[in-house]
């Protein structure tokens, strides 16, 4: 969750909001709307909904940009589960980066923020 | 090599490290871990990918509670109890809780023998997703090896932390010496699979090709292509539809 320090870092004011999903514009980030409607179906059932946001996104990424973005949702889709099934609490360098995003975000109401004390 | 993994249905080309660690981890998934056959390692991972049509686990996913009772979609190659493990895993991970995890283990399923599973059913989860983001079948899964479980589990690993026994970093010598790497910050998702050291090292490459080294994690300036941002935007959303507050 280095949204905010890598949007900082890149001077751009990146819309914070853009994580929850169903957004209409870029907030901030280049194609940011495109990658969220491609992640949103990547992780959803819907294949033909996928089939278009994927013909969307190619036409304005690279190949290798477009891979990237595949192994990104496929990483967090692993670091998900193990975060999540292992209990592991966030780290506190981690915590400091991205801890007034996390409470913008309201990301204490996940389940799994009850492995974090304090969180 | 031949393990069945074709990317040819991308149309992309995949680069090199990212092929790479996806055959070390198959050849990694067939064979025997510390509590798990090959054959069973491999039957968990064809069990993970039943989640998505199981008609319980959907059920499960829209209910507000969730123990709503009855069968997963399974095949019978795995307890039934092993199957609702793997299945909750793979398909409603945000709802897992300490209560759940303390009944499984209570229940009979020794704590390595689960890190193990979870282990399994993260990674195939995760390179499952990337395959159908690029528009490709998942891989079909190798044929397993031989031979009864190792029955190895490092003695470094202690409570305390999270709800599995883990390394710590001032821990990791001996045979583990190599499984933190030379960076100065070891992130708690790189220990959370240490009780079953050979899921690290596979975790680590497969994570270092899909995303970042874990030594450049915590850098904001870290990138490949895209840019940062775009990364971390990607990250985040496929973390808050998972509900993972990590």
């Amino acid at each position: 969750m280095l949204l905010r320090a890598s949007s900082e870092l890149e001077g751009r004011a990146v819309e914070l909001a853009a994580v929850g999903g169903g957004i209409a514009s870029d907030a901030g980030v280049e194609h940011g709307a495109r990658l969220v409607a491609f992640t949103e179906a990547v992780m959803g059932l819907d294949d033909a909904a996928l089939r278009r946001e994927r013909a969307a996104l190619r036409r304005v990424l690279s190949p290798e940009r477009f891979v990237e973005v595949a192994a990104v949702i496929g990483a967090f889709n692993t670091v998900d589960r193990v975060a999540d099934a292992t209990g592991i609490p966030l780290d506190e360098t981690l915590a400091a980066m991205s801890g007034d995003v996390r409470r913008e975000l309201g990301l204490a109401r996940f389940a799994s923020s009850a492995n974090t004390p304090g969180a | 090599m031949n393990d069945g993994i074709d990317y040819s249905a991308a149309g992309v080309l995949v680069r090199g490290d990212i092929r790479a660690a996806h055959h070390a981890l198959w050849e990694h998934l067939r064979a025997p871990g510390p509590c798990w056959t090959g054959a069973q390692r491999i039957a968990i991972a064809r069990a993970s990918r039943r989640a998505a049509g199981c008609a319980l686990c959907a059920t499960r996913r829209v209910s507000l509670a969730a123990g709503v009772a009855g069968e997963h979609d399974g095949d019978g190659a795995l307890p039934a109890d092993v199957v609702d493990v793997i299945h909750r895993v793979r398909a409603d991970p945000g709802r897992l809780s300490r209560a759940w995890f303390d009944a499984v283990i209570g229940g009979g399923l020794a704590v390595t023998a689960y890190v193990e599973l979870v282990g399994i059913v993260a990674m195939v989860a995760g390179v499952d997703c990337f395959a159908r983001a690029l528009g490709m079948p998942p891989f079909p899964l190798p044929e397993p090896l031989p031979g009864p479980p190792t029955g190895q589990r490092p003695a470094a690993a202690k409570p305390g932390g999270a709800w599995v026994p883990m390394i710590a970093p001032e821990d990791a010598v001996g045979a583990e010496a190599d499984l933190y790497g030379d960076g100065a910050f070891v992130p708690n998702i790189v220990r959370a699979l240490s009780l079953v050291p050979d899921h690290v090292r596979v975790l680590r490459r497969l994570s270092a090709a899909h995303y970042l080294p874990v030594e450049q994690i915590a850098d904001p300036a870290a990138r490949r292509t895209l840019d940062r941002t775009q990364t971390e935007l990607v990250a985040a959303r496929v973390s808050a539809l998972n509900q993972c507050f990590y």
